[in-house]
Protein backbone atom coordinates (compact mmCIF):
# COMPACT_ATOMS: atom_id res chain seq x y z
CA UNK A 1 0.00 0.00 0.00
CA UNK A 2 1.31 3.44 -0.89
CA UNK A 3 1.18 6.36 1.45
CA UNK A 4 2.24 9.85 0.56
CA UNK A 5 2.92 10.98 4.02
CA UNK A 6 5.00 9.19 6.59
CA UNK A 7 2.98 9.01 9.81
CA UNK A 8 4.63 11.03 12.48
CA UNK A 9 6.43 9.14 15.21
CA UNK A 10 6.92 10.71 18.58
CA UNK A 11 10.29 9.92 20.01
CA UNK A 12 10.97 11.84 23.18
CA UNK A 13 14.72 12.22 23.65
CA UNK A 14 15.84 10.71 26.91
CA UNK A 15 18.13 13.00 28.79
CA UNK A 16 21.40 12.11 30.41
CA UNK A 17 21.66 8.60 29.09
CA UNK A 18 24.47 6.44 27.94
CA UNK A 19 22.84 4.74 25.00
CA UNK A 20 23.71 1.06 24.82
CA UNK A 21 22.12 0.72 21.40
CA UNK A 22 21.78 3.40 18.74
CA UNK A 23 19.45 2.29 16.00
CA UNK A 24 19.51 4.27 12.76
CA UNK A 25 17.07 3.78 9.88
CA UNK A 26 16.58 0.12 10.59
CA UNK A 27 14.50 -1.85 8.08
CA UNK A 28 13.99 -5.59 8.37
CA UNK A 29 12.56 -7.70 5.57
CA UNK A 30 11.20 -11.23 5.47
CA UNK A 31 11.59 -11.97 1.79
CA UNK A 32 9.61 -9.12 0.23
CA UNK A 33 7.65 -8.22 3.35
CA UNK A 34 8.86 -5.27 5.35
CA UNK A 35 8.51 -6.25 9.00
CA UNK A 36 10.30 -3.32 10.66
CA UNK A 37 10.18 0.09 8.96
CA UNK A 38 12.60 2.99 9.34
CA UNK A 39 13.21 2.69 13.05
CA UNK A 40 15.65 5.11 14.64
CA UNK A 41 15.97 5.08 18.42
CA UNK A 42 18.42 4.92 21.30
CA UNK A 43 18.12 2.65 24.29
CA UNK A 44 19.63 3.63 27.65
CA UNK A 45 22.05 1.60 29.68
CA UNK A 46 21.09 -0.11 32.96
CA UNK A 47 17.38 0.37 32.53
CA UNK A 48 14.41 -1.70 31.51
CA UNK A 49 12.91 -0.82 28.17
CA UNK A 50 9.65 -2.44 27.15
CA UNK A 51 8.60 -3.00 23.55
CA UNK A 52 4.82 -3.14 23.25
CA UNK A 53 2.34 -3.32 20.41
CA UNK A 54 -0.23 -5.63 18.83
CA UNK A 55 0.71 -9.06 17.44
CA UNK A 56 2.69 -8.86 14.23
CA UNK A 57 3.82 -5.28 14.83
CA UNK A 58 7.47 -6.26 14.43
CA UNK A 59 8.54 -5.88 18.05
CA UNK A 60 9.97 -9.40 18.37
CA UNK A 61 11.72 -9.12 15.01
CA UNK A 62 13.16 -5.83 16.19
CA UNK A 63 14.35 -7.41 19.45
CA UNK A 64 16.07 -10.27 17.65
CA UNK A 65 18.20 -7.77 15.71
CA UNK A 66 20.26 -6.97 18.77
CA UNK A 67 21.79 -10.44 19.03
CA UNK A 68 21.40 -11.24 15.34
CA UNK A 69 18.98 -14.10 16.00
CA UNK A 70 17.27 -13.18 12.73
CA UNK A 71 20.31 -14.79 11.07
CA UNK A 72 18.67 -18.12 11.84
CA UNK A 73 15.70 -17.20 9.65
CA UNK A 74 16.95 -17.77 6.09
CA UNK A 75 14.83 -15.14 4.32
CA UNK A 76 15.33 -12.34 6.88
CA UNK A 77 17.62 -9.40 6.05
CA UNK A 78 18.17 -5.98 7.57
CA UNK A 79 19.37 -2.56 6.40
CA UNK A 80 20.42 0.43 8.47
CA UNK A 81 22.65 0.57 11.51
CA UNK A 82 22.51 -0.76 15.03
CA UNK A 83 25.47 0.64 16.93
CA UNK A 84 26.57 -1.25 20.02
CA UNK A 85 29.75 0.02 21.64
CA UNK A 86 31.91 0.79 18.62
CA UNK A 87 30.41 -1.85 16.33
CA UNK A 88 27.57 -2.01 13.91
CA UNK A 89 25.72 -5.16 14.91
CA UNK A 90 24.39 -5.57 11.37
CA UNK A 91 27.90 -5.78 9.92
CA UNK A 92 28.12 -9.25 8.35
CA UNK A 93 31.77 -9.48 9.44
CA UNK A 94 30.82 -9.16 13.12
CA UNK A 95 31.53 -12.22 15.27
CA UNK A 96 27.96 -13.14 16.24
CA UNK A 97 29.15 -15.85 18.61
CA UNK A 98 31.01 -13.23 20.66
CA UNK A 99 28.09 -10.83 20.38
CA UNK A 100 25.64 -13.38 21.79
CA UNK A 101 27.86 -13.94 24.79
CA UNK A 102 27.48 -10.29 25.72
CA UNK A 103 23.84 -10.04 24.78
CA UNK A 104 21.80 -12.79 26.36
CA UNK A 105 18.27 -13.79 25.46
CA UNK A 106 15.24 -15.34 27.10
CA UNK A 107 12.45 -16.78 24.98
CA UNK A 108 8.69 -16.95 25.15
CA UNK A 109 8.56 -20.62 26.01
CA UNK A 110 11.05 -21.96 28.55
CA UNK A 111 13.51 -23.97 26.46
CA UNK A 112 15.89 -25.82 28.75
CA UNK A 113 18.04 -28.45 27.06
CA UNK A 114 17.17 -32.05 27.84
CA UNK A 115 20.18 -32.35 30.12
CA UNK A 116 20.96 -31.86 33.78
CA UNK A 117 20.34 -28.54 35.51
CA UNK A 118 24.10 -28.13 35.91
CA UNK A 119 24.80 -28.79 32.23
CA UNK A 120 22.15 -26.27 31.23
CA UNK A 121 23.78 -23.50 33.24
CA UNK A 122 27.31 -24.18 32.00
CA UNK A 123 26.34 -24.66 28.33
CA UNK A 124 27.38 -21.17 27.27
CA UNK A 125 30.57 -21.25 29.28
CA UNK A 126 31.59 -24.64 27.94
CA UNK A 127 30.95 -23.46 24.40
CA UNK A 128 33.18 -20.48 25.18
CA UNK A 129 35.93 -22.93 26.09
CA UNK A 130 35.80 -22.78 29.89
CA UNK A 131 36.86 -26.18 31.19
CA UNK A 132 37.94 -25.76 34.80
CA UNK A 133 35.48 -27.45 37.09
CA UNK A 134 35.96 -24.93 39.91
CA UNK A 135 35.09 -22.05 37.58
CA UNK A 136 32.04 -23.84 36.25
CA UNK A 137 30.87 -24.84 39.73
CA UNK A 138 31.15 -21.28 40.93
CA UNK A 139 29.31 -19.92 37.89
CA UNK A 140 26.49 -22.41 38.47
CA UNK A 141 26.04 -21.33 42.07
CA UNK A 142 26.22 -17.60 41.34
CA UNK A 143 23.88 -17.67 38.36
CA UNK A 144 21.35 -19.93 40.04
CA UNK A 145 21.37 -17.59 43.03
CA UNK A 146 20.88 -14.60 40.73
CA UNK A 147 17.89 -16.36 39.21
CA UNK A 148 16.63 -17.26 42.68
CA UNK A 149 16.73 -20.96 41.84
CA UNK A 150 19.66 -22.09 43.95
CA UNK A 151 17.71 -23.15 47.02
CA UNK A 152 15.33 -25.24 44.95
CA UNK A 153 18.01 -26.97 42.89
CA UNK A 154 21.23 -27.13 44.90
CA UNK A 155 20.57 -30.75 45.89
CA UNK A 156 19.49 -31.88 42.44
CA UNK A 157 21.92 -30.23 40.03
CA UNK A 158 22.48 -33.52 38.24
CA UNK A 159 18.74 -34.07 37.71
CA UNK A 160 17.18 -33.39 34.33
CA UNK A 161 16.17 -29.79 33.71
CA UNK A 162 12.91 -31.11 32.27
CA UNK A 163 11.87 -32.28 35.73
CA UNK A 164 11.48 -28.64 36.82
CA UNK A 165 8.19 -26.73 36.70
CA UNK A 166 7.54 -24.18 33.94
CA UNK A 167 8.41 -21.21 36.13
CA UNK A 168 11.56 -22.92 37.39
CA UNK A 169 12.53 -23.82 33.83
CA UNK A 170 12.27 -20.17 32.78
CA UNK A 171 14.41 -19.12 35.75
CA UNK A 172 16.91 -21.82 34.75
CA UNK A 173 17.02 -20.30 31.27
CA UNK A 174 17.64 -16.96 32.93
CA UNK A 175 20.47 -18.43 35.02
CA UNK A 176 21.90 -20.03 31.88
CA UNK A 177 22.03 -16.60 30.21
CA UNK A 178 23.42 -14.92 33.33
CA UNK A 179 26.25 -17.43 33.59
CA UNK A 180 27.92 -15.62 30.68
CA UNK A 181 27.76 -12.31 32.58
CA UNK A 182 25.95 -10.52 29.76
CA UNK A 183 25.82 -6.74 29.46
CA UNK A 184 22.41 -6.81 27.88
CA UNK A 185 19.47 -9.14 28.38
CA UNK A 186 16.84 -9.45 25.67
CA UNK A 187 13.52 -10.97 26.69
CA UNK A 188 10.86 -12.05 24.21
CA UNK A 189 7.59 -12.27 26.16
CA UNK A 190 9.36 -14.27 28.87
CA UNK A 191 6.32 -14.69 31.10
CA UNK A 192 3.55 -15.32 28.59
CA UNK A 193 3.68 -19.06 29.28
CA UNK A 194 3.90 -18.68 33.06
CA UNK A 195 1.40 -18.43 35.92
CA UNK A 196 1.03 -15.13 37.83
CA UNK A 197 3.26 -16.19 40.72
CA UNK A 198 6.12 -17.25 38.45
CA UNK A 199 5.58 -14.06 36.46
CA UNK A 200 5.90 -11.90 39.57
CA UNK A 201 9.09 -13.72 40.47
CA UNK A 202 10.65 -13.08 37.07
CA UNK A 203 9.66 -9.40 37.21
CA UNK A 204 11.22 -9.09 40.66
CA UNK A 205 14.44 -10.60 39.32
CA UNK A 206 14.51 -8.25 36.35
CA UNK A 207 14.19 -5.24 38.63
CA UNK A 208 17.17 -6.56 40.57
CA UNK A 209 19.22 -7.34 37.45
CA UNK A 210 18.71 -3.94 35.81
CA UNK A 211 21.13 -2.50 38.35
CA UNK A 212 23.88 -4.36 36.54
CA UNK A 213 22.67 -4.69 32.97
CA UNK A 214 20.48 -3.30 30.25
CA UNK A 215 17.19 -5.09 29.80
CA UNK A 216 14.94 -4.93 26.76
CA UNK A 217 11.69 -6.82 27.08
CA UNK A 218 9.00 -7.51 24.53
CA UNK A 219 5.69 -7.90 26.26
CA UNK A 220 2.09 -8.42 25.34
CA UNK A 221 1.07 -7.42 28.78
CA UNK A 222 0.73 -3.67 29.17
CA UNK A 223 0.49 -3.91 32.94
CA UNK A 224 3.83 -5.66 32.93
CA UNK A 225 5.40 -2.81 30.96
CA UNK A 226 3.85 -0.31 33.35
CA UNK A 227 5.10 -2.26 36.37
CA UNK A 228 8.73 -2.78 35.49
CA UNK A 229 9.84 -0.68 32.50
CA UNK A 230 11.59 2.66 32.78
CA UNK A 231 11.02 3.34 29.10
CA UNK A 232 8.46 2.02 26.69
CA UNK A 233 8.41 1.85 22.92
CA UNK A 234 5.12 1.33 21.11
CA UNK A 235 5.26 -0.43 17.74
CA UNK A 236 2.50 -0.55 15.18
CA UNK A 237 2.69 -2.25 11.77
CA UNK A 238 6.46 -2.29 11.83
CA UNK A 239 6.88 1.33 12.80
CA UNK A 240 8.01 2.79 16.07
CA UNK A 241 5.05 5.03 16.86
CA UNK A 242 6.02 6.37 20.22
CA UNK A 243 8.89 6.06 22.64
CA UNK A 244 9.52 7.68 25.97
CA UNK A 245 9.49 7.30 29.74
CA UNK A 246 6.92 4.67 30.68
CA UNK A 247 4.89 6.83 33.04
CA UNK A 248 4.60 9.65 30.51
CA UNK A 249 3.70 7.32 27.67
CA UNK A 250 1.02 5.54 29.64
CA UNK A 251 -0.49 8.64 31.23
CA UNK A 252 -0.28 11.07 28.33
CA UNK A 253 0.41 9.33 25.02
CA UNK A 254 1.24 11.84 22.32
CA UNK A 255 0.28 9.72 19.32
CA UNK A 256 -3.37 8.95 18.67
CA UNK A 257 -2.65 5.31 17.84
CA UNK A 258 -0.82 4.78 21.15
CA UNK A 259 -3.82 6.20 22.97
CA UNK A 260 -6.12 3.82 21.12
CA UNK A 261 -3.91 0.82 21.83
CA UNK A 262 -3.48 1.62 25.50
CA UNK A 263 -7.22 2.11 25.92
CA UNK A 264 -7.81 -1.30 24.35
CA UNK A 265 -9.48 -0.15 21.14
CA UNK A 266 -7.41 -2.72 19.19
CA UNK A 267 -4.78 -5.15 20.04
CA UNK B 1 -27.64 -41.71 1.85
CA UNK B 2 -25.26 -42.52 4.63
CA UNK B 3 -25.13 -40.23 7.57
CA UNK B 4 -21.77 -38.73 8.58
CA UNK B 5 -21.94 -40.69 11.80
CA UNK B 6 -22.28 -43.97 9.91
CA UNK B 7 -19.45 -43.07 7.56
CA UNK B 8 -17.32 -42.33 10.58
CA UNK B 9 -18.13 -45.70 12.08
CA UNK B 10 -17.47 -47.46 8.78
CA UNK B 11 -14.08 -45.81 8.31
CA UNK B 12 -13.08 -46.57 11.89
CA UNK B 13 -14.00 -50.19 11.26
CA UNK B 14 -11.95 -50.32 8.06
CA UNK B 15 -8.94 -48.83 9.77
CA UNK B 16 -9.12 -51.24 12.67
CA UNK B 17 -9.55 -54.02 10.13
CA UNK B 18 -6.39 -53.02 8.25
CA UNK B 19 -4.37 -52.90 11.44
CA UNK B 20 -5.74 -56.32 12.43
CA UNK B 21 -4.84 -57.84 9.06
CA UNK B 22 -1.28 -56.61 9.45
CA UNK B 23 -0.95 -57.88 13.00
CA UNK B 24 -2.60 -61.16 11.96
CA UNK B 25 -0.16 -61.76 9.11
CA UNK B 26 2.79 -61.04 11.38
CA UNK B 27 1.61 -63.37 14.13
CA UNK B 28 0.79 -66.10 11.60
CA UNK B 29 4.19 -65.74 9.92
CA UNK B 30 6.16 -65.71 13.14
CA UNK B 31 4.09 -68.60 14.47
CA UNK B 32 4.76 -70.80 11.45
CA UNK B 33 8.47 -70.01 11.29
CA UNK B 34 9.03 -70.49 14.99
CA UNK B 35 6.84 -73.61 15.25
CA UNK B 36 8.58 -75.29 12.31
CA UNK B 37 12.05 -74.21 13.34
CA UNK B 38 11.98 -74.37 17.11
CA UNK B 39 12.18 -78.15 17.25
CA UNK B 40 15.40 -78.00 15.29
CA UNK B 41 17.09 -75.37 17.43
CA UNK B 42 19.43 -76.92 19.94
CA UNK B 43 22.74 -76.08 21.50
CA UNK B 44 24.55 -78.35 19.06
CA UNK B 45 22.72 -76.78 16.12
CA UNK B 46 23.98 -73.35 17.21
CA UNK B 47 27.51 -74.46 18.04
CA UNK B 48 28.49 -76.93 15.34
CA UNK B 49 29.80 -76.45 11.83
CA UNK B 50 27.48 -76.81 8.89
CA UNK B 51 27.84 -79.93 6.85
CA UNK B 52 28.07 -80.17 3.10
CA UNK B 53 26.73 -83.65 2.42
CA UNK B 54 25.51 -85.32 5.58
CA UNK B 55 22.61 -84.54 7.83
CA UNK B 56 23.03 -82.94 11.26
CA UNK B 57 25.02 -79.82 10.33
CA UNK B 58 24.82 -76.68 12.45
CA UNK B 59 24.98 -72.93 11.85
CA UNK B 60 27.78 -71.79 14.14
CA UNK B 61 29.93 -70.10 11.49
CA UNK B 62 26.97 -68.63 9.65
CA UNK B 63 25.69 -67.05 12.85
CA UNK B 64 29.13 -65.66 13.60
CA UNK B 65 29.50 -64.35 10.05
CA UNK B 66 26.18 -62.57 10.23
CA UNK B 67 27.14 -60.73 13.42
CA UNK B 68 30.65 -59.94 12.25
CA UNK B 69 29.40 -58.56 8.93
CA UNK B 70 26.77 -56.57 10.77
CA UNK B 71 29.33 -54.99 13.09
CA UNK B 72 31.66 -54.08 10.23
CA UNK B 73 28.78 -52.68 8.20
CA UNK B 74 27.60 -50.54 11.11
CA UNK B 75 31.16 -49.30 11.69
CA UNK B 76 31.13 -47.96 8.12
CA UNK B 77 27.47 -46.92 8.02
CA UNK B 78 26.93 -45.07 11.27
CA UNK B 79 29.52 -42.29 10.86
CA UNK B 80 28.65 -41.64 7.20
CA UNK B 81 24.92 -41.86 7.84
CA UNK B 82 25.10 -39.61 10.86
CA UNK B 83 27.21 -36.95 9.13
CA UNK B 84 24.97 -37.05 6.07
CA UNK B 85 21.86 -36.73 8.22
CA UNK B 86 23.36 -33.81 10.16
CA UNK B 87 24.19 -32.11 6.88
CA UNK B 88 20.66 -32.46 5.53
CA UNK B 89 18.95 -31.49 8.79
CA UNK B 90 21.17 -28.67 10.00
CA UNK B 91 23.45 -27.32 7.30
CA UNK B 92 21.92 -27.84 3.86
CA UNK B 93 20.20 -24.78 2.45
CA UNK B 94 16.86 -25.27 0.81
CA UNK B 95 17.94 -25.13 -2.84
CA UNK B 96 18.20 -27.22 -6.00
CA UNK B 97 21.55 -28.71 -5.06
CA UNK B 98 20.13 -29.97 -1.76
CA UNK B 99 17.04 -31.41 -3.39
CA UNK B 100 19.26 -33.12 -5.97
CA UNK B 101 21.37 -34.66 -3.19
CA UNK B 102 18.23 -35.67 -1.33
CA UNK B 103 16.83 -37.38 -4.46
CA UNK B 104 20.11 -39.28 -4.76
CA UNK B 105 19.78 -40.58 -1.22
CA UNK B 106 16.14 -41.54 -1.77
CA UNK B 107 16.97 -43.31 -5.02
CA UNK B 108 19.84 -45.18 -3.39
CA UNK B 109 17.52 -46.19 -0.55
CA UNK B 110 15.02 -47.62 -2.98
CA UNK B 111 17.48 -49.64 -5.10
CA UNK B 112 16.74 -53.38 -5.00
CA UNK B 113 19.36 -55.13 -2.91
CA UNK B 114 20.22 -57.55 -5.71
CA UNK B 115 21.27 -54.54 -7.85
CA UNK B 116 23.40 -53.21 -5.01
CA UNK B 117 24.88 -56.72 -4.76
CA UNK B 118 25.76 -56.77 -8.47
CA UNK B 119 27.39 -53.36 -8.13
CA UNK B 120 29.36 -54.55 -5.11
CA UNK B 121 30.54 -57.56 -7.05
CA UNK B 122 31.72 -55.40 -9.94
CA UNK B 123 33.48 -52.85 -7.78
CA UNK B 124 34.77 -54.57 -4.66
CA UNK B 125 35.06 -58.18 -5.79
CA UNK B 126 36.36 -57.61 -9.33
CA UNK B 127 37.80 -54.10 -9.81
CA UNK B 128 39.38 -53.88 -6.36
CA UNK B 129 40.18 -57.56 -6.50
CA UNK B 130 39.06 -58.33 -2.96
CA UNK B 131 37.20 -61.43 -4.12
CA UNK B 132 34.24 -62.84 -2.25
CA UNK B 133 35.06 -61.48 1.20
CA UNK B 134 33.65 -60.05 4.37
CA UNK B 135 35.05 -56.64 3.39
CA UNK B 136 33.32 -56.70 0.00
CA UNK B 137 30.10 -57.79 1.70
CA UNK B 138 30.30 -55.19 4.45
CA UNK B 139 30.94 -52.34 1.99
CA UNK B 140 28.09 -53.53 -0.22
CA UNK B 141 25.77 -53.62 2.77
CA UNK B 142 27.04 -50.14 3.67
CA UNK B 143 25.82 -48.86 0.30
CA UNK B 144 22.55 -50.63 0.95
CA UNK B 145 22.14 -49.31 4.48
CA UNK B 146 23.75 -45.86 4.42
CA UNK B 147 20.86 -43.99 2.76
CA UNK B 148 18.48 -45.39 5.35
CA UNK B 149 20.82 -44.27 8.11
CA UNK B 150 21.01 -40.78 6.59
CA UNK B 151 17.23 -40.57 6.46
CA UNK B 152 16.85 -41.85 10.01
CA UNK B 153 19.42 -39.34 11.32
CA UNK B 154 17.85 -36.45 9.45
CA UNK B 155 14.39 -37.31 10.74
CA UNK B 156 15.66 -37.68 14.31
CA UNK B 157 17.31 -34.25 14.22
CA UNK B 158 14.38 -32.56 12.51
CA UNK B 159 12.08 -33.82 15.24
CA UNK B 160 13.86 -31.59 17.75
CA UNK B 161 11.99 -28.29 18.07
CA UNK B 162 13.69 -25.12 16.84
CA UNK B 163 13.60 -23.43 20.23
CA UNK B 164 16.43 -25.76 21.27
CA UNK B 165 18.61 -24.50 18.41
CA UNK B 166 17.72 -20.89 19.18
CA UNK B 167 18.35 -21.33 22.90
CA UNK B 168 21.80 -22.71 22.25
CA UNK B 169 22.69 -20.11 19.59
CA UNK B 170 21.61 -17.31 21.92
CA UNK B 171 24.21 -18.57 24.42
CA UNK B 172 26.96 -18.07 21.88
CA UNK B 173 27.23 -21.66 20.68
CA UNK B 174 28.39 -22.26 17.13
CA UNK B 175 26.29 -24.48 14.91
CA UNK B 176 28.57 -27.46 15.42
CA UNK B 177 28.61 -26.94 19.20
CA UNK B 178 24.81 -26.92 19.15
CA UNK B 179 24.72 -30.10 17.08
CA UNK B 180 27.26 -31.84 19.27
CA UNK B 181 26.09 -30.81 22.73
CA UNK B 182 22.35 -30.24 22.35
CA UNK B 183 20.87 -31.82 19.24
CA UNK B 184 22.71 -35.14 19.07
CA UNK B 185 22.11 -35.97 22.77
CA UNK B 186 18.46 -34.99 22.39
CA UNK B 187 18.12 -37.08 19.24
CA UNK B 188 20.02 -40.03 20.71
CA UNK B 189 17.02 -42.23 21.58
CA UNK B 190 15.60 -41.84 18.07
CA UNK B 191 19.04 -42.33 16.50
CA UNK B 192 19.67 -45.49 18.46
CA UNK B 193 16.25 -46.90 17.63
CA UNK B 194 16.81 -46.17 13.95
CA UNK B 195 20.25 -47.75 14.10
CA UNK B 196 19.05 -50.95 15.70
CA UNK B 197 16.13 -51.26 13.31
CA UNK B 198 18.39 -50.82 10.31
CA UNK B 199 20.75 -53.37 11.88
CA UNK B 200 17.88 -55.83 11.65
CA UNK B 201 17.55 -55.12 7.94
CA UNK B 202 21.28 -55.68 7.44
CA UNK B 203 21.28 -58.85 9.52
CA UNK B 204 18.58 -60.41 7.37
CA UNK B 205 19.92 -59.32 3.99
CA UNK B 206 20.88 -62.08 1.57
CA UNK B 207 20.65 -60.97 -2.07
CA UNK B 208 23.37 -58.33 -1.77
CA UNK B 209 25.72 -60.85 -0.14
CA UNK B 210 25.44 -63.82 -2.48
CA UNK B 211 27.78 -62.18 -5.01
CA UNK B 212 29.98 -60.30 -2.56
CA UNK B 213 30.61 -62.37 0.56
CA UNK B 214 30.10 -65.73 -1.08
CA UNK B 215 28.34 -68.99 -0.33
CA UNK B 216 31.08 -70.71 1.60
CA UNK B 217 32.97 -70.29 4.83
CA UNK B 218 36.43 -71.65 5.49
CA UNK B 219 36.75 -74.01 8.41
CA UNK B 220 37.07 -71.40 11.18
CA UNK B 221 39.17 -71.89 14.26
CA UNK B 222 38.06 -69.58 17.02
CA UNK B 223 41.47 -69.83 18.69
CA UNK B 224 43.22 -68.58 15.56
CA UNK B 225 44.36 -65.11 16.56
CA UNK B 226 46.33 -64.38 13.43
CA UNK B 227 44.05 -61.83 11.76
CA UNK B 228 44.80 -62.71 8.14
CA UNK B 229 44.97 -66.46 8.52
CA UNK B 230 42.41 -68.09 6.28
CA UNK B 231 40.78 -69.88 9.22
CA UNK B 232 40.62 -66.75 11.41
CA UNK B 233 37.03 -65.76 12.19
CA UNK B 234 38.09 -62.10 12.10
CA UNK B 235 39.84 -62.21 8.74
CA UNK B 236 37.98 -59.59 6.65
CA UNK B 237 39.35 -61.00 3.39
CA UNK B 238 37.87 -64.50 3.71
CA UNK B 239 34.59 -65.65 2.27
CA UNK B 240 31.64 -65.67 4.62
CA UNK B 241 28.26 -67.25 4.21
CA UNK B 242 25.77 -65.53 6.51
CA UNK B 243 22.71 -67.03 8.12
CA UNK B 244 20.23 -65.72 5.59
CA UNK B 245 22.45 -66.66 2.66
CA UNK B 246 22.73 -70.10 4.21
CA UNK B 247 18.94 -70.43 4.27
CA UNK B 248 18.83 -69.53 0.60
CA UNK B 249 21.75 -71.81 -0.23
CA UNK B 250 20.55 -75.01 1.48
CA UNK B 251 17.17 -74.56 -0.16
CA UNK B 252 18.48 -74.01 -3.67
CA UNK B 253 21.95 -75.42 -4.19
CA UNK B 254 22.32 -77.53 -1.06
CA UNK B 255 22.52 -81.31 -1.25
CA UNK B 256 22.25 -82.15 2.45
CA UNK B 257 19.41 -84.57 3.19
CA UNK B 258 18.02 -82.47 6.09
CA UNK B 259 17.98 -79.20 4.12
CA UNK B 260 14.38 -78.45 5.06
CA UNK B 261 15.02 -78.81 8.78
CA UNK B 262 18.25 -76.82 8.66
CA UNK B 263 16.50 -74.05 6.74
CA UNK B 264 13.62 -74.04 9.19
CA UNK B 265 15.93 -73.93 12.19
CA UNK B 266 18.10 -71.21 10.68
CA UNK B 267 15.02 -69.17 9.75
CA UNK B 268 13.74 -69.38 13.29
CA UNK B 269 17.10 -68.21 14.66
CA UNK B 270 17.21 -65.36 12.14
CA UNK B 271 13.71 -64.21 13.02
CA UNK B 272 14.41 -64.45 16.74
CA UNK B 273 17.53 -62.30 16.44
CA UNK B 274 15.70 -59.65 14.41
CA UNK B 275 12.83 -59.74 16.88
CA UNK B 276 15.36 -59.20 19.64
CA UNK B 277 16.81 -56.19 17.77
CA UNK B 278 13.38 -54.63 17.42
CA UNK B 279 12.37 -55.20 21.02
CA UNK B 280 15.67 -53.90 22.37
CA UNK B 281 15.39 -50.82 20.13
CA UNK B 282 12.06 -49.99 21.75
CA UNK B 283 13.14 -50.78 25.29
CA UNK B 284 16.51 -49.00 25.16
CA UNK B 285 15.01 -45.98 23.40
CA UNK B 286 12.33 -45.66 26.03
CA UNK B 287 14.82 -46.11 28.87
CA UNK B 288 17.06 -43.31 27.61
CA UNK B 289 14.07 -41.07 27.01
CA UNK B 290 13.00 -41.57 30.60
CA UNK B 291 16.55 -40.86 31.78
CA UNK B 292 16.56 -37.55 29.90
CA UNK B 293 13.18 -36.47 31.21
CA UNK B 294 14.35 -37.33 34.70
CA UNK B 295 11.18 -38.92 36.01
Amino acid sequence: MLTLEKPKASVTPIKKINPVFQVKDLNIYYGDTLAVKDVSVQFPERAITALIGPSGCGKSTFLRTFNRMNDLIPEARATGEVIYQEWNILDPRLDVVALRKEIGMLFQKPNPFPKSIYENVVHGLKCAGVKKKAVLDEAVEISLKQADLWDETRDRLTKSALSLSGGQQQRLCLARALALKPKVLLLDEPTSALDPISTAKIEELLLELMKEMTIIIVTHNMQQAARIADYTAFFFQGRLEEYGATAALFEAPKVERTKQYLSGQFG
Amino acid sequence: MLKAKHVDRLMTGLMIGSAMIMAGILIFLLGIILLRGASHISLSFLTSNSSSFQAGGGIKNQLWNSFYLLVLTMVFTVPIGLLGGIYFAEYAKDNKWTSFLRSCVELLASLPSIIVGMFGMLLFVNVFGWGFSILSGALTLTIFNMPVMIQVSEAALRAIPNHQRHGSAALGATRWQTVKTVLLPAAFPALLTGMILSAGRVFGESAALIFTAGLTTPNLHFRQWHLFAMDSPFNPMRTAETLSVHIWAVNTVGIIPDAAQVAAGASAVLVLVILLFNLSARIIGRMIERGIKGN
